[in-house]
Order: structure tokens, then C-alpha cells, then sequence
């Protein structure tokens, strides 16, 4: 297979896999693995365990032909049961890149995949990520449009956005968070001063979304920052006086930050 | 198009009309903090048809003088004010047509006055909200040192809830003329939405009735809707694809929508 490393994954790719029927020799095998036989795993109506769906994902993750030699490990597994899996069902896997990180090493990087397992009625019966160790190509650079979180990303952000008049009478420090990364806009008077991990009196708010919704957010056909924002799909920590004081200026951030990706 | 300040309520009310003194009456009703320019569009368009279109500002919106007790919470007590105004103005069965919190209070009057009516359009409301907006937020909103960047807030806010199949410049338009509202009456209105609670009303609902919401529409949940509408006897619901909140500012040719709407209802026919 032609490999990938992990230069080649872009946040935001996206694949399918083909479906996969669940059948009752999968509820024996596994609760014969597991040993978890309660009455749930058993008759007619048995629900698999939960786990079988990730063991089923990771299946259906590696016949997509993506990863090769150069992967160097499985890191972790953030899971969510959504729905029962039942014997008959019929699952179809998605993966979306969504988080490339290149390791202080430098040779390797951190690919974050988003994986949701939809059933036969186009319901998301479990979903989460999962981050796989990849060898880099090359030493890099890399990238920083879709680094959400990153100073990179918040100094490219910062060279697209125009503010000034947003944040004219303003004195403050926003924070932007994707996933676990966050990022520190000090603004003075219209201008940002300094990006950084972490300003010296922390973030007056910090704004935050998971890595799916960043990504929704620079991929929408126009930007949909308040409908996400409205849904709850951000959430907001620290002073949220001075959150909705910068609804606009914010809103501006998101064109940047759409620009950019 | 005459326009009347008509007292009403304790307070001067605007109100617009449009149309043949004795064609079959409309009654329409805007969203919370708005106020009839919402239809100026449909009015004489709807009229052109044949009916007698009467639109009102609600107390405290547009050119209507405030309600003498200040901001209204109540949508119950804006049904009342309807009732008056159908009184006033000696409107015989009457359709009654509103949006948002003007399709609940369409509802509420129904459900008062359902043998007076000839029919209800009920748009992007539904019998209970479920507590959305939190009731506990929108107090804090009504603090005005508490609710910063409103205009912009109400600006984008509305873009936010405007379907995906309504063309840019139409979309930034009803958004521009959005932030004519005064919070303070907005707000109360939105208490009134959140708090109205009409499940155990609509059953009684005799007249034809039809409830309306756009897929777009982050403020309705599609299913309440329809288990509003499930509630009422006989009555219709209708999704619209690809509209959001407000279906009579974002439907291009929304007056030959509603005409066929009410010929479907059957009593109103122009």
C-alpha cells in the first residue's frame, strides 16, 4: 500500500467505509473474549458491548487502506455509546481528520482522527477519536490554517482579522481553545500585542469548541459562528460580560479564521 | 394603506390597513420586539388578493405608545389586546396570522376566541417552549448594563436564525432592520415566549388552524411543532425547507403563500 506519513493528513479529510454487518458468530466471539456475559449480551434482542464498536471501527479503519508503515502506535481511544448495536445491523464507519500535531521530536507527529459508527437508519450509534503516532516525512514546517489553538494559527489569524474597530476601546485578553489547545490574543486598544500559550494575567474569557466544531466553523458555506455559538456547541469560560461584548468582533475572528483554512 | 392610532388598552395603538373595508379580514402579528413593517411586503401584496389586511404594533413596539403596566410578560395579555382590536375595528371572523411570539399569541387567541375566528396561522411557535430561552438569562438581559453589544448581538442573532435559501442581501436586510427593537420590550416579549405554556389549551382549538416552521429555525424544534399541531383537532402543520424564522420576511412571493394557506383553511376565502 502506498503509504501516508504524516505530512499527508490534512485536517478535514474525510472518508467512508464500506458497511459491515453485524452477525451473531461476532456476539459469541466477543463475549467469549470480554467473558461479560450478562442477560443484556444474550436471546434475540442481545446488545454488544460497547467495546465490540470501537474493535469494529478500528476494522473497518484499517480496510481504508490509510495507514501503513509509518504508523508507530495507537495513543488513545475517547469513546461515546450512543445507541445499542445489535446482531443484523449494518455499520459504516466515517473518519475525519481533525488535529495534526507535529511531536518537539520533530520526526514524528500526533494525527487525531474523529470516527463515528452510523447504523443501517443513518443513526450515530458510538463515536469519538482516536490519535494514532505517525512518522513525518520530512522535518516540516507544517501548516498552521487549521492548527486551531496554536499561536501559529492565532498569529495567522491576527494578520487576517482587522479589529481595530471591534476592540478600539477595549483592554483585554482573548482566549481561543480547540480541544486541549488554547491560545492567548493580548488586545490593547484595537491592536493585539501579543499571542501567545498563556498571557501573564490569563484570558479576561476564553472560547471554546471541540475540533469537529472548528472545523465546521472554517468548512460552513457562510460563517456560521452564531448559530454554533446559539446551539451551545462553544462554550465560554471566564468574564461573559465581556464575551458578549466582542459578539462582533468574535464573529470577524471566525471570517479570519475561515479565510485562512 | 390608511394607518389609525387607535386607543386601545389604556395606550395609542398604530395600526395599518390595507385593502376593501368588507373583504375577509387578516389579522397579522410580528415577532417579539418587532412591529408591522415585518409585513410590509405581504399587506398590500395580500390585499391585492382580495382580503382586508389589518396590522397592528403590538403595545410598546414600532409606533404603538407603551402598554400603561410598561413591557408586557404576558403573551396573554397581548391575546387580550387582540381580541380588543378585532372589537375595535369590528372585524367579522377574522383570519389571525403571526410569527414567533405573534404565531403564539395567533394561538392563544384561538384558543380564547376560536368561534370568532375563521382560521390561525401559527408560524414558528410552538405550545411550550420548554424553558428556551432560560427565563433566568433573559432577566439578567433585562439589566441593560448586563446585555452589551445588543444591537450587534441581535443583528448576527437574527443572520443566525434566517433560513439557508434565502438570498444574502435579503438576509442582511430583515437582520439591518432587526436592531430597531427597544430590549427592553424584546426581552419582556421573549419572558412571555419562554414562559407561555398553551399545552393544555390547544385541544380546544376549534377553529382550522395550521402551524408553519421553517427547518432553518434554530428557536423551534421541528417535533414540538408538530406535537403542537398533533394536539390541535384537524389542524395542519407545514416545514419549510431551507427557511428560518421569519417565513414572511424571507419568502420572496410570501402573499400568494399565505392566500393559499387560508384558501386551504377554507373559511377565508378572498
Amino acid at each position: 500500500m502506498a503509504d501516508r506519513w504524516f505530512e499527508d493528513f490534512v485536517v478535514g479529510e474525510r472518508w467512508t467505509s464500506p458497511p459491515r454487518e453485524v452477525t451473531a458468530e461476532d456476539l459469541a466471539a466477543f463475549t467469549r473474549v470480554s467473558g461479560d456475559d450478562h442477560p443484556l449480551h444474550a436471546g434475540p434482542d442481545a446488545i454488544l458491548q460497547g467495546p465490540f464498536g470501537v474493535a469494529v471501527a478500528m476494522g473497518l479503519l484499517q480496510g481504508l487502506g490509510l495507514h501503513g508503515e509509518a504508523v508507530l502506535g495507537l495513543l488513545d481511544t475517547h469513546w461515546a455509546y450512543r445507541r445499542p448495536v445489535r446482531v443484523g445491523d449494518l455499520l459504516t464507519l466515517e473518519v475525519t481528520i481533525v488535529r495534526a500535531r507535529r511531536t518537539s521530536a520533530g520526526d514524528r507527529g500526533v494525527v487525531t482522527r474523529a470516527m463515528a459508527l452510523t447504523n443501517q437508519d443513518g443513526e450515530t450509534v458510538q463515536d469519538g477519536t482516536t490519535a494514532a503516532l505517525i512518522a513525518a516525512r520530512g522535518p516540516g514546517p507544517d501548516p498552521d490554517g487549521r492548527a486551531f489553538g496554536t499561536v501559529g494559527w492565532a498569529e495567522a489569524l491576527t494578520e487576517k482579522a482587522d479589529l481595530a474597530d471591534e476592540v478600539a476601546s477595549w483592554d483585554g485578553t482573548v482566549g481561543l481553545r480547540c480541544g486541549d489547545d488554547e491560545v492567548h490574543l493580548r488586545v490593547y486598544r484595537g491592536r493585539v500585542i501579543e499571542v501567545a500559550r498563556r498571557s501573564p494575567r490569563g484570558a479576561t474569557f476564553t472560547l471554546g469548541a471541540d475540533a469537529a466544531t472548528w472545523l465546521e466553523l472554517v468548512e460552513a458555506p457562510d460563517n456560521p459562528f452564531m448559530r454554533l455559538a446559539m446551539a451551545g456547541r462553544f462554550t465560554v469560560t471566564g468574564d461573559g460580560y465581556e464575551y458578549l461584548r466582542l459578539t462582533s468582533a468574535l464573529h470577524r475572528l471566525a471570517d479570519a479564521a475561515r479565510e485562512i483554512a | 394603506m390608511r394607518a389609525d392610532y387607535l386607543p386601545l388598552g389604556g395606550s395609542l395603538a398604530f395600526v395599518e390597513q390595507h385593502g376593501e373595508p368588507d373583504a375577509p379580514p387578516v389579522l397579522c402579528l410580528h415577532t417579539a420586539g418587532q412591529s408591522g413593517v415585518q409585513w410590509r411586503h405581504v399587506a398590500p401584496a395580500l390585499a391585492a388578493r382580495g382580503y382586508r389586511v389589518v396590522v397592528p404594533d403590538l403595545p410598546g413596539h414600532g409606533r404603538s405608545e407603551p402598554a400603561p403596566g410598561g413591557p408586557v410578560t404576558d403573551l396573554g395579555a397581548y391575546a387580550d389586546w387582540c381580541l380588543a382590536l378585532i372589537d375595535r375595528l369590528g372585524l367579522a371572523r377574522p383570519g389571525v396570522v403571526g410569527c414567533s411570539i405573534g404565531g403564539k399569541i395567533a394561538l392563544d387567541v384561538a384558543v380564547r376566541a376560536s368561534d370568532r375566528l375563521a382560521a390561525v396561522v401559527a408560524m414558528a411557535a410552538d405550545a411550550h417552549t420548554g424553558g428556551r430561552p432560560s427565563v433566568r438569562g433573559l432577566r439578567r438581559e433585562l439589566s441593560d448594563v448586563a446585555a452589551p453589544s445588543r444591537t450587534d448581538r441581535t443583528y448576527l442573532g437574527t443572520l443566525a436564525v434566517v433560513g439557508r435559501d434565502v438570498p444574502r442581501e435579503r438576509a442582511e436586510l430583515i437582520a439591518t432592520m432587526h436592531r430597531r427593537e427597544d430590549p427592553a420590550v424584546s426581552t419582556s416579549d421573549l419572558l412571555g415566549w419562554a414562559t407561555h405554556d398553551l399545552r393544555d389549551a390547544l385541544p380546544g382549538i376549534t377553529c382550522p388552524a395550521h402551524l408553519v416552521v421553517g427547518d432553518d429555525d434554530l428557536w423551534l424544534d421541528v417535533a414540538r411543532v408538530r406535537a403542537a399541531a398533533a394536539s390541535i383537532p384537524g389542524a395542519r402543520c407545514t416545514v419549510l425547507p431551507g427557511i428560518g424564522h421569519y417565513p414572511m420576511e424571507e419568502i420572496a412571493d410570501f402573499d400568494a403563500v399565505l392566500d393559499d394557506w387560508l384558501a386551504e383553511l377554507g373559511a377565508v376565502r378572498a
